[in-house]
């Protein structure tokens, strides 16, 4: 099993949702849209990229389509469901609770 | 819900089209690779360098695909077929064994399916009309009786004055109703059920073409004479031709429009008969029974069962507070008839498990002894999944070492069990249908009758299904243990040697119980057998207290060709004088039942107070049953008179009434006091008074197995009823006196049909012998069946632990132990486990009897003997079992046993 370097636990998820959200894509553009969106910061392996896309799809968060690319050939594109939105929504929420708690916690021991 | 519109499609490609997705996953992967290489190759690396490293950047392309695969979630179901495909593969290696398992199982779970399909009959089959649990039953409670039915009065009461039903319906008994499709012909007996006008609808049964009853159908005594068909009578009465409507028809006589026909899917409301036709309550003066009561007016003439649907929202317990109110009402307005009366609505299936009711008793006793011949069978296979586990080990210690989980591995176990057990249910499903025919087969010994009665077991979905669930059950049973234990093995000394056993005690626990178990049920089994028999030999032993040889019955009821109480009482004063002239009647006689001869219908009872008797408060009077026979009775049916004397001519409808009680009844009231001379008042203690002239022997009078009961005799003369049975005492064969019966009934009415001619002893043979003979034979079986499988059992166990100590047994012969040494050794063993089986299995055996006693013979206490016989013998045959191998082991050669594996 590798974990994803450097991210919290189930943020993977989150990310993909969220990148998926804004339009469709295929693996290779989402791995490429996850290292410049975060500016680096954010390093997905790549190893845990495909299992986590076929674990959204399985869960019905995002749908699978195979589609021509701009340079004609054959890929897999994932787009976002309305059950996936709704995951999203769910996790984003959850996630600015989580960081605001915590970025408090920080300013308390900083005080 | 909006989930699996997504997820189900994928799950479903997953299965189907696996390879399809394992391609697609692969060009999917290497679209990424291929990016990435060319990334790599645009930054200056060499092609080499850059795939090597984009392998490296997604931890490898396999392991990728194995995480993946996990995420589809249909492993339960991979794995499944997998384990199915070695299981099947395994067990055709050994197809004996397998084989034996499967028939094994299939006996086991045959019989109780069989028998299910019994109580399935009895017990839950709903009603077959649309929205049967909303239909309930209302009955009428006293002390005695819980469910006694309602009269017509107070059907009509409880239709208008209850808020808890959608509608209340109600109907007679089905009886025998002359039927005659032309003027002229003589009538046919045929079962006619009268019913409510709102039957048909309320029931939501639309009848397969005409119409059912209007309410207006039931509301003027006599006036609609309409008849609706039943689907059976029908087809083969008028061949499903649906001209029938508007013919007449004769029933008992009088003329009757066919208005509809009633749907195949709607046989009737019993459990075993399926009326011919029904008719409108109104109609009642045509087919009542009862010549003493009004059906329309009399509240007490209790014919009618009584059925309610309820609306929708009320529950059972509001119908219930709402007759308890009304029947106290029913008390305030009618003291007389009502004292101490209430009512209850109850449950189809309260209905039918009522305590006073005997079948559904002996369903659920044989569906109690099925599934101890599956619990017999269950442990065999069990036992023999054990030995094969065992042989097995090293394979099995391969798989550990290897990696297999052990939850895995009990899975791939419990599959090869499921395997078993499915294909045994599939051949107990057939063994089921075997029992089930043979139950049918028996249908013309059950009912002597000429009513539309069958015996209604089949095997249903709902009895399928149970099958299906015993299979399943018993896969688990006979599989989990075999399965834990093997999955324990430890893996060094399961890898290291062949099948030597090391200190192995704890492994044997399992076997010893095993061997336990299927001892002792198959004792019960063989007492419960043992006891049946016994039951019903003793009774037959005890003798019944009258003659059975030299006796021809014949039935007639006068009612069926419309004769009124002066003509019916006319009839039978000359049949019987005239048919005493014929030559070869030793003695004649009339009596409404012949003894045995009673069923739950026209058993007669009557009420009555004993003379100078104080009732408690809240009764009113005893209720005995009754019979009317004429002067000749006592005499030709050979029943002794012990005190004072039998019927004579005197007692003629203007003299003082009299009774004859028998021995039973006199001790009951007058214990220790003569009875003759006494007087009973009828009804209650202002009541007829009726002098009791003779006290009888007490004969076995509803069936054999009865304990002694009481019983009034009354004389035909002054207690008239319509429907008689005419017996003769003959000299020599009673079947030559058939047409001296026709030429004198000719004479008297050429019309009037004879019921059930034939000798009282072949009458006898049925009711009495083979009847019960079939619940007798189906124990029998089980228990047979239960006995061998045991045999088996035990010799199999006592078989593999020789061969499995066959080294051991070598040592120690050649060490110098002597064969009988070896066959203490051996045997030892065995008689422990029989030992302790046994006595598990008498302490069960008890139980049984107490069940069968309390529920089937009405007697106490134990029946030694059967244990005398049963333990012994069951002792010796297992013994026998594990004998043979136990000197087959004594007898081996020290040489050949070392050099054994």
């Amino acid at each position: 099993m590798s974990k994803p370097n450097d991210l919290v636990q189930g943020t993977l998820d989150l990310l993909l949702l969220k990148i998926l959200g804004l339009e469709p894509l295929h693996g290779w553009a989402i791995s490429l849209r996850l290292r410049s969106i975060s500016g680096d910061v954010l390093q997905v392996s790549e190893g845990s990229l495909y299992p986590a896309l076929h674990k959204l799809e399985q869960e019905g968060w995002i749908t699978a389509e195979w589609k021509q690319t701009e340079n004609n050939r054959r890929a897999k594109f994932y787009s976002i469901t309305r059950l996936g939105k709704r995951q999203l929504e769910a996790e984003a929420a959850n996630w600015r609770r989580l960081s605001a708690a915590i970025s408090q916690v920080i300013q308390i021991s900083e005080a | 819900m909006e989930h699996w519109w997504y997820t189900l499609p994928l799950r479903l490609k997953s299965i189907l089209r696996g390879r399809r997705v394992e391609q697609e996953l692969d060009e999917e992967l290497q679209f990424h690779l291929e990016h990435k290489i060319e990334e790599g190759v645009a930054s200056g690396l060499s092609p080499k360098q850059a795939r090597y490293a984009a392998m490296r950047a997604m931890d490898g392309l396999e392991q990728q695909k194995e995480q993946i695969r996990d995420t589809r979630r249909i492993h339960w179901l991979t794995d499944f077929v997998d384990d199915v495909r070695y299981a099947i593969r395994s067990l055709r290696h050994t197809a004996g064994l397998t084989a034996f398992v499967a028939i094994t199982l299939a006996l086991g779970i045959g019989m109780t399916a069989g028998t299910f399909s019994m109580v399935d009959a009895l017990i839950f089959r709903p009603y077959p009309v649309s929205q049967p649990d909303d239909v309930v039953t209302l009955v009428s409670t006293t002390q005695d009786s819980s469910f006694d039915q309602l009269s017509y009065r107070e059907y009509l009461d409880i239709r208008d004055k209850t808020n808890s039903y959608q509608g209340v319906i109600a109907n007679a008994a089905m009886e025998a109703v002359g039927f005659s499709a032309e003027p002229g012909a003589t009538p046919r007996i045929k079962g006619g059920m009268m019913v409510s006008g709102n039957y048909f609808r309320v029931l939501g049964v639309e009848p397969r073409i005409g119409r059912g009853f209007r309410e207006d159908e039931d509301q003027v005594p006599g006036r609609d004479a309409v008849v609706v068909l039943g689907p059976n009578f029908w087809k083969h009465e008028f061949a499903s031709d649906p001209a029938v409507l508007g013919r007449t028809v004769r029933l008992n006589g009088k003329e009757f429009t066919v208005i509809g026909v009633a749907p195949e899917t709607f046989p009737g409301m019993l459990i075993f008969g399926h009326p011919d036709f029904y008719m409108p309550l109104a109609m009642a003066r045509v087919f009542s029974t009862n010549t003493q009561k009004n059906f329309f007016e009399d509240r007490d003439d209790r014919e009618l069962a009584v059925r309610g649907r309820l609306k929708p929202g009320t529950t059972l317990q509001q119908a219930q507070n709402e007759i308890a109110v009304l029947a106290q009402n029913f008390e305030h307005e009618y003291p007389k008839l009502n004292r101490g009366r209430g009512a209850a609505v109850h449950t189809q299936f309260e209905m039918r498990t009522r305590g006073d009711d005997v079948n559904w008793k002996f369903g659920v006793i044989f569906v109690t002894l099925g599934l101890a011949v599956l619990l017999v069978a269950c442990t065999n296979v069990a036992g023999l999944l054990l030995s094969r586990a065992r042989s097995r080990k090293r394979e099995i210690a391969v798989r550990l070492a290897i990696g297999a989980g052990r939850f895995r591995l009990v899975r791939l176990l419990l599959t090869e069990s499921l395997i078993l057990a499915s294909l045994g249910g599939l051949l107990g499903v057939a063994v089921g249908y075997g029992v089930v025919a043979w139950f049918q087969s028996q249908q013309n010994v059950v009912f002597m009758t000429d009513l539309p009665l069958a015996i209604p077991f089949r095997m249903d979905t709902r009895v399928l299904i149970a099958s299906l669930a015993l299979s399943l059950l018993s896969a688990l049973a006979c599989g989990l243990v075999p399965a834990l234990q093997s999955s324990r093995t430890d893996l060094v000394n399961g890898l290291k040697s062949a099948d030597v056993d090391l200190p192995g005690r704890k492994r044997l626990w399992g076997r010893n119980v095993l061997v336990v178990a299927q001892v002792s049920t198959s004792l019960m089994l063989l007492t419960a057998a043992f006891l049946m028999v016994r039951g019903f030999q003793h009774s037959m032993l005890d003798g019944t207290g009258f003659a059975k040889d030299h006796l021809l019955m014949t039935g007639f009821d006068p009612r069926l060709m419309q004769y009124n109480p002066a003509q019916t009482k006319q009839f039978y004063k000359l049949l019987a004088e005239r048919i005493r002239e014929a030559p070869g009647v030793r003695s004649e006689t009339l009596t409404q039942n012949v003894p045995l001869g009673t069923d739950d219908f026209d058993l007669d009872s009557v009420a009555f107070v004993p003379n100078g008797f104080q009732m408690p408060r809240d009764r009113e009077s005893y209720t005995s049953p009754m019979n009317t026979v004429d002067e000749g009775y006592f005499e030709t049916m050979g029943i002794s008179i012990l005190r004072g004397r039998g019927f004579r001519d005197s007692d003629s409808s203007e003299a003082p009434r009299v009774a004859v009680v028998n021995e039973q009844f006199a001790k009951h009231y007058w214990p220790g006091d003569d009875a003759v001379g006494k007087h009973i008042r009828l009804e209650n203690s202002a009541g007829t008074p009726v002098e009791i002239v003779g006290v009888a022997q007490t004969i076995k009078f509803h069936n054999t197995f009865e304990k002694p009961m009481d019983l009034v005799y009354m004389p035909l003369a002054q207690h008239p009823v319509a429907r008689m049975v005419l017996l003769l005492r003959s000299d020599g064969d009673p079947l030559q006196l058939v047409q001296s019966v026709k030429d004198v009934v000719r004479t008297l009415d050429a019309n009037m049909p004879m019921l059930h001619t034939m000798t009282y002893e072949d009458y006898y043979l049925n009711k009495a012998v083979k009847g019960p003979g079939i619940a007798v034979n189906l124990v029998a079986t089980m228990g047979a069946v239960g006995m061998v499988l045991a045999i088996a059992g035990l010799y199999g166990v006592v078989a593999y632990n020789v061969s499995r100590r066959t080294r051991e047994i070598g040592i120690r012969m050649a060490l110098g132990a002597t064969s009988s040494d070896v066959l203490r050794l051996v045997m030892g063993k065995g008689l422990l486990l029989v030992a302790i089986g046994a006595a598990v299995g008498i302490v069960m055996g008890f139980g049984v009897e107490q069940l069968m006693n309390s529920m089937l013979f009405n007697a106490g206490g134990v029946d030694i003997a059967a244990y005398i016989i049963v333990v012994p013998s069951m002792f010796l045959v297992t013994m026998l079992a594990a004998y043979i191998p136990a000197r087959r082991a004594s007898q081996i050669e020290p040489t050949q046993a070392l050099r054994y594996e």
